[in-house]
């Protein structure tokens, strides 16, 4: 959800959690902003993230609820990922 | 005859009857400039073989040459080649013609298509409708013809494939702005440049989410073009479903890249829950396997997240859980991987209650990563997952005991002490590890309460070691307080809450501990017969400001009086008993003070007063709640008193209420408690939440378990409107007494867990429709459950470690 490595710090938890408000504010995107919330108060300080490491994640009650934590996006990613595929796949 | 055959004769019939070497010669180079270069071929071998002339001989080589160039314009690069290895041994004389086209043809096939393009330029048809083919199968990048320096600038391809360059960059780096596909306009659609048109305008649709559109492009994508390698991940990305090697790794990273590779877990998701629904454990464990690879494209922690849920809804069926296992073993032979999926079997296996084999895999996962270093085996980390594995033993003993079908600790200690059961079920050797491991406050806090209630000298020795290692921590000195009060040594309880005053004066129970321990001091005192040094006590207590606030005073006076009396001194007991009269306003209050004091000492009463009015009796009874409460102080109240209360307390004020709700529970009094929360929840004021809890905490004592079922809702209401409060204490007391409930002995360890959607928090609505339920509620339920008698296993229960067992082997044989 904020799209954070494991080993990210109290900073890059807080940075990543604004840039995540800014895509779902409150205002516009009220789930998308209860997850965020939800998400952010996980692992906003270490001993959460120490306590998510070592108990977390909860099971989910809907096997098929996994497809909500990724999240459905269209990524621009420039040229080269598709051409590499091109040019990789010789016969 | 075989199709061969049947081709060749096909070719000859085709072949018309030849009548001279230039009709021979025009009627091949017709066929080779039509592209009919198989019959040209075959015509000219024929008046090859027939003339042997070297006007033949060349005419041969050409048309060799032109069906090398169409086996090349087909993508047959190998038949191509080996064909031009065949002219050149037969015709040696020609082998250097034939050399560029070998060349070419290799370069083709490793995607260098420079030589093409540079033939382009001057080419005539049908050379040019062949080089157009190839490069339509075989451009696998649009910039090798844009900056083809062997094309002029303006020629129509070049500037084609410039304009297909930047909108094929445009369209994977962001939005194209409105039109921007126009550009496209220029290339034709029979031009070699023609599918990579088509993949711009899906590429275009699919990020403007156009789906049907982005199809639609796709679909018009000749298969043997080079975009169409394109088709089936694009497909993929949409959620169609399709084939698509997933092996290749520039799949998965242009997938991850793009989507993070939701759409391809989607029917594999949808084809396990419905072999879980069908309890199909084959397929279910077929698809774990397709499954697993997927998620190696997602973040790590959505991987954990399938793993529980998987784990959890297998157990939840009661299915076997070895393929599963074997299946996770499987995935990926990584050690980090075997031991993650050994800590998420213990998750699975807490959750579902059995937390005896939840220790043994908890245990395993912790020896584990201990000793392969990816946990340190000291520092807080280790102590966490110590302190977690402690607290899921069960606080119950019986509960414990009933596990092991051992009858005491002692016989539970003896199967420990000889291996037959691991030293991991036992909550003390847990904690003192755990203390080892981190000696944090968490830690003794955890040690103090579980040797508390079955050696206070071990407990107190914990709270000593928790002074010396955290020496600004208050709650070891409190704890040492209380110890030393329990065991009369005032004297050093004094001194230690000196320390305690010294770390935090205003703290609430300091604050207290000083009165409780000074009147304790001066109670035991009159109770020994030395009055003067109670009085003494007495003294000093009623210099003390907190101790005169309230109607504390009042219990002091009453103490006093006891004191006085005593000591033999009647008259100047009667003194005291007049001037307490004339200082306290509500005489019901204070016969209950002067009466349950007396009844402390194991004296009789005073003379009671007049019945008071119904509101005075309520008032008297909370004023008193509250001061014993506080001084904690047994209060004793006529049952009649109590019965007439809990009858009359309309009227009474939400303070009084509350007062009587806590009261009540002090007391052990779950019907006054009842009452109270009743006429409290018809109220709408600011203690709600607080009678909502208070009504939960005297239903969690009811004894039927559909009453305790109303407690847990009205708690779970009375918590989420405390948290909206803001009032924190409310949540915590709401916390532990669900927690507590939900530890209830009548919970069996193997029952199903709760619904998930039970654990969230409730609705507005929900916690309206509640209070309402329980304003109507007004006769009280039946109190005081009593603790069914242990009963004995059929079957003693052991840690099932043959699972575990399997799995450690698996882990230490390969460390």
């Amino acid at each position: 959800m904020l799209g954070i490595e494991e080993t990210a710090d109290d900073e890059e938890v807080r940075a990543a959690y604004l840039t995540a408000v800014r895509r779902s504010p409150p205002d516009r995107d009220p789930e998308g902003f209860r997850r965020v919330r939800e998400a952010y108060e996980a692992v906003r300080d270490e001993e959460r993230r120490l306590a998510l490491r070592l108990f977390g994640p909860a099971p989910l009650d809907r096997l098929d609820a996994l497809l909500d934590t990724i999240p459905d996006e269209r990524r621009h990613v420039g040229p080269e990922p598709w051409l590499d595929l091109l040019r990789g796949d010789r016969p | 005859m075989s199709k061969r055959d049947n081709r060749a004769a096909a070719h000859h019939r085709a072949a018309p009857p030849v009548t001279s070497p230039q009709e021979s010669r025009a009627r091949v180079e017709s066929l080779i400039a039509s592209g009919k270069t198989r019959e040209a071929l075959d015509l000219a071998k024929q008046w090859f073989k027939e003339t042997r002339s070297a006007e033949a001989e060349a005419l041969v080589i050409a048309a060799y040459e032109a069906r090398i160039g169409a086996m090349l314009a087909q993508g047959l690069y190998a038949d191509a080649t080996a064909l031009a290895a065949l002219v050149g041994d037969r015709f040696p004389a020609h082998r250097q013609r034939l050399v560029p086209l070998v060349t070419q043809s290799r370069a083709i096939a490793a995607g260098d298509v420079r030589t093409l393009v540079a033939e382009l330029a001057a080419a005539a048809p049908p050379r040019r409708q062949e080089i157009e083919a190839i490069l339509m199968r075989e451009l696998r990048d649009p910039r090798l013809l844009a900056e083809a320096d062997t094309l002029a600038a303006d020629h129509p391809l070049r500037r084609a494939a410039r304009a297909v360059c930047d909108l094929f960059a445009a369209v994977t780096s962001g939005r194209l702005p409105e039109g921007a596909l126009a550009a496209l306009d220029q290339v034709p659609r029979h031009s070699p440049l023609a599918p990579w048109k088509l993949l711009i305008r899906a590429l275009d649709a699919y990020y403007r989410r156009a789906d049907g559109a982005a199809l639609a492009n796709l679909d018009a994508i000749p298969p043997r073009a080079a975009p169409a390698r394109l088709v089936p991940v694009l497909r993929h990305l949409i959620g169609e479903p399709g084939a698509l090697d997933q092996r290749l790794p520039a799949v998965g990273a242009l997938i991850k890249a793009v989507s993070g590779g939701r759409p391809m877990l989607r029917p594999h998701l949808l084809r396990l829950v419905r072999a879980l629904d069908g309890k199909d454990p084959g397929t279910a464990v077929a698809t774990v396997e397709r499954i697993l690879p997927l998620l190696e494209l997602e973040p790590a922690p959505v991987k954990r997240i399938f793993t529980a849920t998987v784990l959890r809804h297998w157990h939840r069926l009661n299915l076997n859980p070895k393929p599963l296992i074997e299946a996770l073993r499987r995935d990926r032979r990584d050690l980090d991987w075997q031991r993650e999926t050994q800590r998420l079997i213990a998750l699975t296996l807490e959750r579902s209650g059995a937390w005896d084999e939840a220790l043994i895999f908890w245990d395993g996962y912790f020896t584990a990563v201990t000793r392969a270093g990816t946990l340190s085996a000291t520092g807080r980390a280790a102590s966490r997952v110590l302190l977690h594995m402690a607290e899921l033993v069960p606080a119950d003993r019986e509960e414990v005991l009933d596990t092991f079908d051992v009858d005491s600790e002692q016989e539970l200690e003896a199967l420990i002490r000889t291996g037959e059961l691991p030293e991991c079920v036992d909550r003390g050797r847990l904690l003192a590890r755990a203390r080892e491991a981190d000696p944090d406050p968490r830690v003794f806090r955890a040690l103090v309460a579980h040797w508390e209630s079955r050696d206070p000298r071990r407990a107190e020795a914990e709270a000593e070691a928790w002074r010396q290692a955290h020496p600004r921590d208050l709650e070891p000195l409190l704890h040492l307080v209380r110890a030393s009060e329990r065991r009369g040594a005032h004297r050093k309880a004094l001194d230690l809450l000196d320390e305690a005053e010294a770390i935090n004066r205003v703290h609430p129970e300091v604050r207290q501990s000083r009165i409780r321990l000074l009147l304790a001091s001066a109670e035991r005192r009159i109770r020994e017969g030395r009055f003067a040094l109670a009085l003494a006590d007495l003294d000093r207590l009623e210099k003390d400001a907190a101790a005169t606030s309230g109607d504390t005073w009042a219990y002091l006076g009453a103490v006093r009086s006891v004191a006085t009396r005593r000591n033999g001194d009647g008259p100047g007991a009667v003194r005291l008993h007049e001037e307490l009269a004339s200082r306290f306003g509500n005489p019901t209050t204070l016969a209950l003070i002067l009466s349950s004091v007396a009844e402390s000492f194991g004296l009789d009463p005073p003379a009671a007063p007049e019945p008071a009015s119904p509101a005075e009796t309520v008032q008297a009874l909370a004023r008193s709640c509250d001061l014993f409460r506080t001084l904690d102080r047994p209060l004793a109240v006529p049952p009649e008193l109590l019965a007439r209360v809990e009858r009359d307390l309309g009227g009474a004020s939400p303070a009084d209420l509350h007062s009587l709700c806590v009261g009540g529970l002090y007391m052990g009094r779950p019907a006054l408690t009842y009452a109270a929360s009743g006429e409290g929840l018809a109220t709408d004021g600011p203690l709600l939440h607080r009678f909502l809890l208070a009504r939960g905490r005297a239903l969690s004592a009811a004894a039927s378990r559909r009453d305790r079922d109303r407690a847990g809702r009205c708690l779970r209401a009375a918590r989420e409107m405390a948290g909206r409060a803001r009032d924190m204490d409310a949540v915590r007391e709401a916390s532990s007494v669900i927690d507590a409930l939900g530890r209830s002995p009548e919970s069996a360890p193997w029952a199903p867990p709760a619904p998930v959607a039970d654990l969230e928090p409730l609705t507005t609505d929900e916690i309206a429709r509640l209070i309402s339920a329980e304003r109507a509620h007004r006769q009280a339920p039946t109190f005081g459950a009593e603790k069914a008698p242990r009963k004995r296993r059929r079957q003693p229960r052991r840690p099932q470690r043959d699972l575990f067992d399997d799995f450690l082997a698996f882990v230490e044989k390969n460390l």
